[in-house]
């Protein structure tokens, strides 16, 4: 009996150790993921990147139960007539239409990578064969111009306070960092977006003679993230109706 | 029977442990002390029960006693701006080598005496 009770203590203790030593390789596993390799020698600084996310991750979280909650309360207020009903129609519309909500719906997806098989010094301008911040902004213009009704840059909604600028070999979108392969995914009739961009002398066409890796796609099936920031405003005065 | 539950132990542990959810960034640090000083009251146990002094009482609360211990330490350092788990590492693995050797040094032995028994043997036989 006694050498029984030992064994299932040794047994547990055992347990205990090596669960406590698989969940801590995994979490700095998850860890050095998050932050990339080339800040694994500055360790300090990579607590605080850590902790910054960890923050971050949190506060979004919260935004999220508001949300929630936001949604409970308007249900609440327009469960009662029917005018009501039109009113939270409309809320729900506007969400779409300032990307405040996931959207389905056919549309294309067009991929975009730097081309990296060409030699720098047998090509006159190796740039040309980069995908750039300026490219973003004509492909969603002429997404725009053709018709989507929601567009999104590698998940990053765009909506009308996005900014898309060139920071180095990254691009930034909505204030996030993307970068090469880039993946745009647009809502809206799928043959006129398609044309809009790859007819000869379009955008993407022509992007495509430079050298840059383009590939596009109609599909019927689409889902569009929701835009993940908040809508601030200081400066607006008026615009009550 | 002992052997036996602790290899269950082991792949229990690992299959459980594969599956839950990691642990925020922030606490890994206090898992990891805690994970020496656990892995320290191990060799503990292997060196006493070697010396033939082994007691299970004495084995498990050091085993939860040293981790918690441990893991209070640093967070102590922490509050103080010290870093106090260093010290804690260098003990436990110092402690860790010193359990080593004692393990090494005791197998080696046996392993000797086994080959000279053997060589004795053989002699004996030749001689007879």
């Amino acid at each position: 009996m006694k050498k029984y009770n030992a064994a299932i203590i040794l047994g547990v203790t055992c347990l205990i150790l090596v669960l406590a030593i698989c969940i801590q390789i995994r979490t700095i596993e998850e860890a050095s993921n998050v932050v990339g390799s080339s800040l694994n020698d500055n360790s300090e600084m990579k607590d605080k990147v850590l902790e910054a996310q960890e923050d971050y991750k949190q506060i979004y979280s919260q935004l999220e139960k508001s949300n929630k909650k936001l949604e409970k309360i308007r249900q609440l207020a327009t469960s009662n007539s029917q005018e009501d009903e039109l009113l939270k129609l409309e809320l729900e519309d506007n969400d779409k239409v300032q990307g405040l909500t996931d959207v389905k719906g056919k549309g294309v997806i067009i991929n975009l990578d730097d081309n990296r098989e060409v030699d720098e010094t047998e090509v006159l301008n190796i740039s040309s064969y980069l995908v750039h911040e300026e490219d973003l902004l004509q492909i969603i213009n002429e997404l725009f111009n053709a018709g989507a009704d929601a567009i999104s840059i590698n998940n990053q909604r765009v909506v009308s306070t996005t900014a898309i600028l060139c920071d180095g070999n990254i691009i930034r979108v909505n204030g996030e960092i993307i970068s090469v392969p880039i993946t745009i995914k647009a809502i809206g009739y799928p043959e006129s977006l398609y044309y809009a961009l790859m007819r000869p002398q379009g955008y993407l066409d022509v992007m495509q003679k430079d050298g840059v890796i383009v590939k596009v796609e109609k599909s019927d099936d689409i889902t569009i993230s929701k835009y993940e920031g908040v809508y601030n405003y200081d400066y607006i005065i008026g615009g009550d109706k | 029977m002992v052997i036996l539950a602790i290899i269950i132990g082991c792949i229990v542990g690992a299959l459980v442990g594969i599956n839950l959810p990691t642990i925020s960034y922030t606490y890994s640090g206090y898992l990891a002390i805690g994970i020496i000083a656990a892995i320290d009251s191990v060799f503990g146990g292997i060196t006493a029960s070697i010396n033939g002094k082994f007691d299970l009482r004495v084995f498990v609360s050091g085993f939860f006693g040293n981790a918690i211990l441990a893991m209070l330490l640093t967070l102590l350092g922490e509050k103080l701006n010290v870093d106090i788990y260093l010290a804690a590492i260098v003990v436990f693995v110092w402690r860790m080598f010193t359990n080593l050797a004692i393990i090494r040094r005791h197998y080696i032995d046996k392993l000797i005496n086994k080959m000279e028994n053997k060589k004795n043997e053989n002699k004996k036989e030749s001689v007879g």
